[in-house]
């Protein structure tokens, strides 16, 4: 079980983000159903919407940000990384794009504070795996997919990589959304 | 650690989860109300994140946001690599060639790309509002091209030709204070704007404004 990441928020280096990728499962429905009646406190990502790690570093290090300014859009912080990592300003919009579905044969999981990995443990137990190395994620995610829900642009797919496009986007998502003009 | 004092934000070199950082922060002046200034320096960030991430949509190069806490009005950015500003390229170059038009011709690329950029920009309407050689960097090796703009806090949205006009002006104010002797490098950066404009009526305007903007400075001048 080395094959998670536990790493400490920039800001507040007493909290930390473990990042978890289960693969090969069968579905997600006895974990959704954990962590929606809340036995199970994470975050449960559609890995089809990932490209990297580094792309759910930058929503989970925003919403522990938020979470501890007072200044979070949801209830709690692992809904939070789920909004952030979404470019839509709707929540339940957020929530169906971003979150894991029943049906899913994977899922990137973020535990904030995650004690003695106790939770990560849990959610082993639950899916009756092991975690898979993070950086897998990159051969599952869906590039028409995701250009569709962040609005990539041709311009900026034949200057950058879709990553840059991504990290920007999910960093000043609250200012880009309410500033005038298009987009 | 600190390592750039600009006028109204300092700079650190870090790191953000494993990635090259930069850490803008901009300081509140205590001479203004501080309300007032808050929601300045505020705009002033939205301002930078905002022209920033358009340029980017654009497809022109801009570091990537990683973080905004507007606690510590701060921006925390990609780190551009081996990263020259134009302004020391082009000093360089100015040093250790003496020769004038061989000085053009070598900066000639780079003045077209310069050009390019900024008509890509103002063709989507952004307007820098600061652009100067410092506020442009060029990644890695000069050779490669690779320009970034950056320092974007003064930016705004406007479709006018006046407004871009007046952004080329600000430019050519900057050029020719910090390069002497180098007007034929400026006109290089306009006729590859010019080149540039698919609208080509709008890239006269744009130009007959800028014509108009330096003969009202020139009459300032005269009268001041
Ligand atoms: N992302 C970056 N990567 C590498 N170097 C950078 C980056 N951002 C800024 N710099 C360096 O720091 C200098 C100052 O940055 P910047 O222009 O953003 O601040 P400033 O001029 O102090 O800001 P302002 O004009 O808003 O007061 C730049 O000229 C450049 O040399
Ligand atoms: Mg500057």
């Amino acid at each position: 079980m080395a094959t998670f990441k536990k790493i400490r928020h920039i800001l507040y280096p007493d909290l930390t983000m473990t990042l978890a990728l289960y693969t090969g499962l069968e579905s997600c429905k006895e974990l959704r159903k954990s962590v929606m009646e809340g036995t199970v406190v994470a975050s449960l990502l559609k890995a089809s919407m990932i490209v990297d790690p580094f792309q759910v570093i930058v929503a989970a290090n925003k919403a522990v940000h938020l979470h501890q300014t007072n200044n979070m859009t949801t209830k709690n912080v692992h809904s939070e990384i789920l909004y952030c990592l979404s470019p839509s300003k709707n929540i339940s919009e957020s929530f169906r794009s971003f979150g894991a579905a029943d049906d899913d044969n994977s899922v990137f999981v973020v535990i904030v504070d995650d004690t003695e990995d106790k939770t990560l443990q849990r959610i082993s137990d639950i899916l009756g795996h092991s975690p898979t190395d993070v950086d897998a994620v990159a051969s599952l995610f869906d590039t028409e997919l995701i250009k569709k829900a962040y609005k990539l642009t041709e311009e900026e797919l034949s200057v950058y990589p879709v990553l840059d496009a991504l990290v920007s986007r999910i960093a000043a998502k609250e200012i880009i959304t309410t500033g005038k003009g298009k987009s | 650690m600190a390592v750039l004092q600009g006028a109204e934000a300092k700079l650190y070199v870090g790191d953000f989860y494993g990635r090259p950082c930069i850490m803008k922060e901009r300081f509140v002046k205590n001479y203004r109300h501080p309300t007032l200034d808050k929601a300045l320096t505020n705009q002033r960030i939205k301002s930078e994140v905002r022209a920033n991430l358009r340029c980017k949509i654009s497809g022109i190069q801009t570091p990537t946001i990683f973080m905004v806490n507007f606690e510590t009005n701060s921006i925390y950015m990609e780190e551009i690599q081996d990263a020259v500003t134009v302004r020391q390229h082009i000093n360089t170059v100015q040093a250790s060639e003496p020769n004038l038009s061989s000085v053009c011709e070598q900066l000639k690329p780079l003045a077209e790309v310069i050009g390019q950029t900024l008509a890509k920009m103002h063709t989507n309407n952004i307007i820098h509002g600061d652009l100067t050689t410092s506020n442009m960097l060029l990644e890695g090796d000069p050779k490669d091209l690779s320009l970034f703009l950056i320092d974007f806090g003064l930016s705004s949205f406007e479709a006018s030709a006046e407004d871009k006009g007046v952004d080329l002006y600000v430019l050519e104010r900057a050029f020719l204070s910090s390069h002497p002797n180098s007007q034929d490098v400026f006109d290089c950066i306009l006729a590859a704007y010019k080149n540039q404009m698919k609208d080509k009526s709008a890239s006269k305007e744009i130009l007959s404004k800028l014509d108009e903007i330096r003969l009202r400075g020139r009459k300032r001048t005269m009268v001041g």
